[in-house]
């Protein structure tokens, strides 16, 4: 079933695309130079920031995705805003993101280069412009697959068209335009999930009938799945199924957060906690040049950090607007499988809205799809103009011919992305799910070279660049030895017992950097003072520390 | 099994003997931890350098509140 898209539908969904494209432009037109296209001259206020990071953290694909795997798994996917969130930014609000803002680079791997070394900044940067490249085109298909499923359109002309809109006023604007037309998109996406929110439970009779009818429609799906398979199967999910069905109370686990060790939900409480809130999450706060790029970009250091803690508060709401629509949908339309569940955020938005209203609904889709391309964009151009074309080609290029490059690399990796998009379509699916868990490879290992650089002054260049490509290998090693071709060619068992053991590699990928980075750093030499002390702890200013 | 097969479901068997309620308690105690944290965060790292600010400018009532909330989350759900 798709979302039956009338006249007045369009006329919304073509004044959102308007009005984001006259933002764009007319914040580009302000663009003078390569500060004011990569950082937006270090002038953004922490409110713009802020909804910003929310905006490019959420992007169309999770809108749908999450309401999906709600549907199936319950609200413990709302442990990937909350936990997953929060606390990682506070953390990186008030300690790491001043310090780079300090220091007063452009990019997480310039920063590595001044405490560490070169070659680790060209390792890293080269690591995350591979990522963005290819999540550039992954992020357009998905997003096209999903504007097929949800309004028919053709998705070859969706890839063409958001790349051309995204790519406009990317090229016009830089940071600046990414930012600002991610507040309206921020605007419109909340507005689109909020309505869906607020008229579900009102068709539910109120939140309390809602919470009863969840428990009632996974009873009733338990009853339908027992009925249908052996009960051996149920054995094999680790007992759990037949362990709540012997619950006389009817209460289902999907109102809740901490799931246990075998749950087959991608949200085991030790992946959530250990994996997801204390690795990925620091990880993709700190170290992930498209979040972070807009935080080096304000005014001030106290703006940066406001604009850190502004987002934390609005993560606090999005669960409820991305993923409770998923559980209104599991009552509404219970016979849907887990197969179908990603269907289940259309199929409700097509039941619940009127016409206009679902135009709403396409528009904050495509703002949050929007919202993501464009940071991706923005931040590989500036990886690519700032740690290669300038660090190898033309270290003393001026302003104006950075601004140059940087809008002819957006057009570049425009182009790339679209071709890329039409490349994956006609790959296996196998290896398009290898694209999506790409930032698991790098993020673990990334957190971990960035926090032993700004935390301790003691690891050395030679250990941060061992710990970071030994890292990378063990989450890459991991991933092959999860995967069944693999497992069955050396006749082992996968790794893992969860399908989706992203958060593990994470976990172990860290654990291998930290731990090789500190080994190699013990019995070599301390880095120079000059490098050392752009750690925390040894910190000088530039003044104080010209001789 | 392998070696790592091993570690891994040495790991997971103990993780298995923490009750439910420990874990969400892990849950609520790093959230905790980090309200105790923000607290005791120094003014002048909270707040905007070079004038006397208004209460609403210090960070840490912010903070604290996005801690609390999902404290509130993590106890209800």
């Amino acid at each position: 079933m798709s979302i039956h898209l009338g006249p007045v539908d369009y006329l919304v969904i073509v004044s959102y695309l308007c009005a984001t494209m006259v933002i764009g432009l007319w914040v580009g037109s302000y663009v003078r130079s390569g500060s004011d296209f990569f950082l937006a001259g270090r002038s953004l206020p922490w409110w713009a920031i802020g909804m910003s990071l929310v905006a490019t953290d959420i992007g169309g694909t999770d809108l749908v995705g999450v309401g999906g795997d709600t549907y199936r798994y319950g609200l413990v996917m709302g442990n990937f805003e909350w936990i997953g969130c929060v606390p990682a930014m506070l953390v990186a609000g008030f300690v790491f993101i001043p310090h780079l803002w300090r220091c007063n680079v452009t990019t997480i791997p310039e920063y590595l280069e001044r405490r560490f070394s070169s070659s680790l900044r060209t390792v890293v940067a080269a690591c995350w412009l591979l990522l963005m490249a290819c999540n550039l085109g992954v992020m357009l298909l998905a997003s096209a697959k999903f504007m097929h499923t949800l309004a028919q359109w053709d998705m070859s002309v969706s890839i063409v068209v958001t790349a051309l809109l995204v790519g406009i006023y990317t090229w016009s604007g830089g940071l600046r335009a990414v930012v600002f037309t991610d507040v309206l998109q921020g605007v419109v996406m909340i507005a689109g999930c909020l309505m869906v929110l607020v008229l579900g439970i009102y068709e539910m009779g109120g939140f309390e009938p809602f919470v009863d009818k969840v428990h009632d429609a996974v009873h009733a799906r338990r009853q339908r799945e027992k009925e249908s398979r052996p009960l051996e199967e149920f054995a094999e999910n680790g007992g759990i199924e037949r362990t709540r069905e012997s619950r006389s109370d009817r209460k289902s686990n999907h109102f809740s957060l901490v799931q246990p060790v075998d749950s087959p939900s991608p949200g085991p409480w030790p992946a959530i906690l250990f994996g997801l809130a204390l690795v990925v999450s620091p990880g993709y706060w700190i170290g992930n040049q498209s979040i972070v790029q807009r935080s080096l970009g304000a005014k001030s250091e106290y703006e940066a950090k406001a604009s850190y803690v502004y987002g934390a508060l609005l993560k606090t709401l999005i669960p409820f607007m991305v993923a409770i629509p998923g559980l209104i949908a599991l009552v509404k339309f219970p016979e849907l499988g887990h197969g179908e569940a990603d269907r289940a955020l259309p199929m409700l938005v097509g039941y619940l809205l009127g016409e206009g209203w679902r135009g709403l609904f396409v528009a904050a889709f495509l703002a949050a799809l929007m919202s993501s391309v464009d940071s991706y964009l923005n931040s590989a151009t500036t990886i690519y103009v700032n740690d290669f074309y300038r660090k190898f080609y033309r270290p003393h290029a001026d302003e104006g011919l950075l601004l140059a490059i940087g809008r002819w690399t957006t057009i570049g990796f425009v182009l790339w992305a679209v071709y890329f998009a039409f490349q994956l379509m006609v790959v296996p699916a196998g290896l398009y799910t290898i694209f999506q868990t790409m930032m698991s490879f790098i993020v673990g290992p990334t957190l971990g070279v960035i926090l032993l650089g700004m935390l301790s002054s003691r690891n050395n260049a030679e250990g941060a660049l061992i710990g970071f490509i030994g890292g990378v290998f063990t989450s890459i090693g991991l991933f092959l030895l999860n995967q069944d071709f693999v497992a069955d060619w050396l006749n082992i068992e996968p790794l893992f017992r969860i399908g989706q053991a992203y958060l593990y590699y994470s976990i172990w990928a860290f654990i291998a950097t930290i731990l090789l980075a500190w080994l190699f750093s013990y019995f070599g030499k301390p880095d120079a003072p000059e490098k050392r002390r752009y750690s925390i702890s040894e910190w000088k200013p530039f003044e104080e520390a010209a001789p | 099994m392998t070696f790592l097969h091993w570690i891994g479901e040495t790991i997971r068997e103990q993780l298995l003997h923490i009750p439910m309620w420990v874990a969400r308690w892990l849950f609520i105690g790093l959230l905790l931890v980090l309200m105790g944290w923000v607290v005791q965060l120094p003014v002048a790292a909270v707040t905007p350098p070079g004038r006397r600010s208004q209460w609403y400018e210090d960070l840490r009532i912010w903070a604290w509140l996005a801690l609390m909330f999902q404290i509130v989350i993590y106890s209800v759900f």
